[in-house]
């Protein structure tokens, strides 16, 4: 397996997202739709990579409920594209390759079975932070705590 | 010709008696639960004096019900603030009666309302009227007609000698009309009882009743028309005889009625343009009037127009700051995720340090290995040493090609062991470079790329909380920019719409009012060229050929032989019809020269104050008979579109002038309800000025000497007035702030 193709195998997953978050989700990424009275992101992968980052930074790690509570969306590789956001992404996943479970040069000597299944966890780890985060702002939401500005999001990240 | 008039003696109207002891002089108005005059008549008393009097009161502070009184007391009428008519009192019961005396009223109360006025007439009388009605509260709801029964008290007027200071009821129903008239006489109350934009309604110049009825008030101009008339008959009766006398004889019968055919004729003429004239005439009125009507809109309208052009790329300019400012906020999320902004990657410096320390710790370990496996693998290729003095790449290759070995210098033959050799010491260095595939999966660029790929995001983790700065004070930019365009884009339609003439120009465009203008003066002129160039003309020949004819047939009768007294009877009567027009023409004429004169003193004591340049005020006669009244500058230019203002003081001089031009000084008060409105500061003191010397009593209400934050409520010229000997008397009306309406009273402060 070359990098190319170890690449796109992570590309082509579709993280999930606990039904429950769905309110949260529709509250706060308008997918070009209408406005809400919140500050908004545009698509949901937005929201999902603030959510990641809102729950790795304050140690939110929520996985996700079983697979029928859950729905998935865009794949990875279609998260802003020509952009080098998946790749800052990559960087901040592969920095935690320890949490995750696994050590970079051995990736290069696994077999496929085993990379999928460092993938999976991967793909768990990203999936539960971003979990962690929307609950985070499901919950600031419903408490009213949430005060509303085009830095909402600015100054939840500085808390 | 008989000259009937002797210019020197045209007959003015004249009053014997000066207003110094004829003049009708208001002492004391009071009110009670009137509107917002709350309580008794005691507690609401104006007392007021001869000269100026100022009542200075707010928007809703009673100035429009203190004119209402009046209206109640001279035509049992109110004027509904609200739908601006006039309303009988009888249906107004409601609406007058205090809300604060209403709800203090308990149910099977009655409580009382009305105006009282005193007033001195001349030097002897002293008179009082009183208009009232009696309230009694039959249900709760306090707004509701069905929880009042009204009853309107019969009008109390009582009279007495200013010696007695005792007032006796006068009860003939006659009589009491006659004391309400005497105060302002009902033909002159327009010119007394003025209420704001009410000025511009007293003179309408394009009305030829308007300026004539201000003559015939004047003058005796009547007379002239009645002299006119009867010898107009005269005439005509002489000429029947004349031509009766003449039937009698026969000797020119023919001649003479071929030329009576021949007047007949031109007189028919005549009165066919005489009657198109009249068209022609009603024509150019009427389009006068439109002109007229719009001249104020069409001031305005230029004006707003100018305004529109300026407010429309200032609207336009605003509306895209907004858009820009919505689009910025819309967008301000996005900097997480745009590269340029990188607000993502804040506080991810952590995990960037520790990858790249994993990428060298990775890279040193896949390098270890491979060398291990190469090494394991070909120990010759790693561990060879090459002699001292080896040949460098070139010279191999010039050894290759020459087969022959300069190092030990012997030969080296293709195909021979030695040139082998030396092949494999020239591509040595390749063998090494080539990748060996040591893993299984080679993820070496994979990390490399993500680190070189990365780097528009995790360069910037320093720089994203000046960025987040940076982008507030942008908004804050935007907010200021949006806010100067706004506030310019506010003071552009405040002053448009201090301009637009309230309730009915505001839904005519601009473009229409000025179309509408463009058209009634094409029809004036239209009009005027009809008139001044063939009908006019036209009159002026036939009359001068019936004029030929009337001679002819006066020859023609003398042949007759009819006796002399005939002809000379109807010569006599012609030439006195003719004087006694001319008479009335002169009359009318001077009159209006008076007016102007006197219109001029007037004006230029009102606008004293200001700094217009001395022009004057011209009233020209124009074809359809009416007056043209126009404001001529220094250089004689008709200055046409000015402001509101101006035009009303325009108006205002010629009121005055209806007035001062009586030989007589005026007998009546003037009651004005805030005609300085539309004046502006500078004509307000010309105003008060001019007033004195006008009106034996003025009382005026006002809002503009007001101001709330003073402690005594004026503003500076207010104080300036208060301190003018002939200011009389000068009162504040005060409302609470703020208040309920049922809760609302006026009470007033006597300032002097």
């Amino acid at each position: 397996m070359n990098d190319q193709e170890f690449k796109s195998l992570i590309l082509s997953k579709r993280p999930r997202y606990a039904k429950s978050k769905i309110p949260v989700i529709e509250a706060f990424a308008n997918k070009g739709q209408t406005k809400s009275e919140y500050s908004q992101f545009g698509p949901i992968y937005e929201l999902y990579i603030y959510a990641f980052r809102l729950g790795l930074k304050k140690g939110l790690k929520h996985p996700l409920p079983t697979r029928n509570l859950t729905q998935d969306f865009v794949e990875i590789g279609k998260w802003k594209r020509d952009s080098s956001l998946v790749d800052f992404l990559l960087m901040v996943i592969f920095s935690h390759a320890e949490e995750i479970g696994f050590v970079w040069n051995e990736l290069e000597d696994m077999d496929e079975k085993e990379i999928n299944k460092v993938i999976s966890g991967i793909i768990d780890f990203i999936e539960s932070y971003a979990n962690g985060g929307l609950e985070y702002l499901q919950e600031e939401w419903e408490k009213g705590s949430l005060i509303n500005s085009s830095y909402l999001f600015v100054d939840l990240m500085n808390e | 010709m008989v000259d009937l008039l002797d210019r020197s003696t045209i007959p003015l109207k004249t009053a014997s008696i000066k207003f110094s002891r004829m003049a009708s002089i208001i002492n004391k108005i009071s009110f009670e639960n009137f509107f917002n005059y709350y309580g008794s008549f005691e507690r609401n008393t104006y007392e007021l004096e001869e000269g100026v009097n100022i009542i200075v009161a707010d928007n809703g502070a009673g100035k429009s019900k203190f004119f209402n009184a009046f209206l109640w007391l001279f035509t049992d009428q109110i004027l509904d603030s609200d739908t601006k008519t006039k309303l009988s009192i009888k249906n107004a019961c409601l609406k007058i009666l205090s809300d604060k005396a209403k709800v203090e009223t308990p149910i099977g109360e009655s409580v009382n309302c009305g105006v009282m006025v005193e007033y001195t007439s001349g030097t002897r009388k002293k008179y009082q009227i009183i208009k009232s009605f009696t309230a009694k509260r039959i249900d709760e709801p306090i707004t509701n007609e069905n929880s009042w029964q009204f009853l309107i008290n019969d009008v109390e007027v009582n009279e007495t000698e200013l010696v007695l200071h005792r007032y006796k009821p006068v009860y003939g129903e006659v009589e009491k009309k006659q004391v309400i008239d005497r105060l302002i006489m009902p033909v002159f109350r327009k010119y007394s009882f003025l209420q704001g934009e009410e000025v511009d309604e007293i003179i309408d110049f394009s009305k030829k009743e308007s300026i004539e009825e201000a003559v015939e008030n004047l003058t005796e101009i009547k007379q002239y028309e009645n002299i006119h008339n009867l010898l107009k008959t005269f005439k005509d009766n002489a000429f029947k005889d004349l031509q009766r006398k003449r039937k009698e004889s026969s000797a020119q019968n023919d001649r003479y009625d071929q030329a009576v055919d021949e007047k007949e004729k031109f007189e028919n003429f005549i009165e066919q343009e005489e009657s198109k004239l009249k068209q022609w005439q009603e024509t150019y009125e009427s389009a006068k009037k439109h002109k007229e009507e719009l001249d104020k809109q069409y001031s305005n309208a230029e004006k707003r127009k100018e305004l529109d052009d300026k407010l429309k790329p200032a609207r336009r300019k605003l509306k895209e700051k907004k858009e820009e400012f919505e689009e910025f906020l819309d967008r301000i999320n996005n900097r997480f995720f745009d590269g340029n902004f990188a607000w993502i990657a804040m506080g991810f410096d952590k995990e960037v340090a520790k990858f790249n320390e994993l990428k060298e710790r990775f890279t040193e370990k896949r390098y270890q290995k491979k060398a291990l496996l190469e090494v394991e693998k070909n120990p010759n290729d790693y561990f060879h040493v090459m002699p001292i003095g080896s040949p460098d790449a070139a010279s191999l290759q010039k050894m290759i090609k020459d087969e022959h070995c300069y190092v030990c210098n012997r030969p080296a033959a293709k195909g021979t062991a030695e040139h082998e050799y030396l092949i494999k010491m020239n591509e040595r260095p390749k063998n090494i470079s080539s990748d060996i595939n040591f893993v299984k999966n080679d993820l070496n660029n994979f990390f490399g790329n993500i680190q070189i790929n990365a780097q528009p995001f995790y360069t910037k983790i320093e720089q994203v909380r000046d960025s987040v700065l940076r982008t507030r004070q942008k908004e804050e930019e935007l907010k200021a920019s949006i806010e100067r365009l706004s506030k310019q884009v506010k003071a552009f339609e405040s002053h448009r719409s201090a301009i637009v003439i309230a309730g009915h120009d505001d839904d005519i465009s601009s473009q229409d009012i000025i179309s509408s203008y463009n058209t009634a003066v094409r029809q004036m002129e239209n009009a005027r060229g009809k008139i001044d160039d063939i009908i006019v003309p036209n009159i002026r020949k036939y009359k001068s050929q019936l004029k030929a004819i009337e001679t002819e047939l006066n020859s023609l009768s003398k042949d007759n032989n009819i006796p002399s007294a005939y002809q000379e009877n109807y010569e006599i009567f012609q030439d006195l019809e003719e004087s006694a027009q001319k008479a009335k023409d002169r009359v009318f004429d001077e009159m209006i020269n008076l007016l102007e004169e006197h219109a001029n003193i007037h004006f230029k004591n009102l606008i004293k104050n200001n700094d217009l340049a001395g022009g004057i005020l011209k009233f020209e006669k124009n074809p359809s008979g009416t007056i043209d009244f126009n404001y001529i500058d220094s250089k004689g230019n008709i200055v046409s579109g000015s402001s509101e203002g101006f035009q009303r003081m325009k108006k205002f001089s010629v009121v005055m002038a209806i007035i001062s031009a009586n030989n007589a000084l005026y007998n009546y008060p003037l009651l004005a309800d805030a005609p300085i409105s539309a004046f502006g500061e500078g004509f307000t003191e010309g105003f008060f000025d001019a007033i004195g010397h006008v009106f034996p009593q003025s009382i005026v209400l006002v809002k503009e000497l007001y101001k709330r934050e003073d402690d005594m409520k004026i503003n500076e010229l207010g104080k300036r007035l208060l301190k003018d000997e002939r200011v009389k008397s000068m009162y504040v009306n005060n409302v609470p702030k703020n208040a309920e309406q049922i809760e609302l009273e006026t009470t007033q402060t006597r300032l002097k």
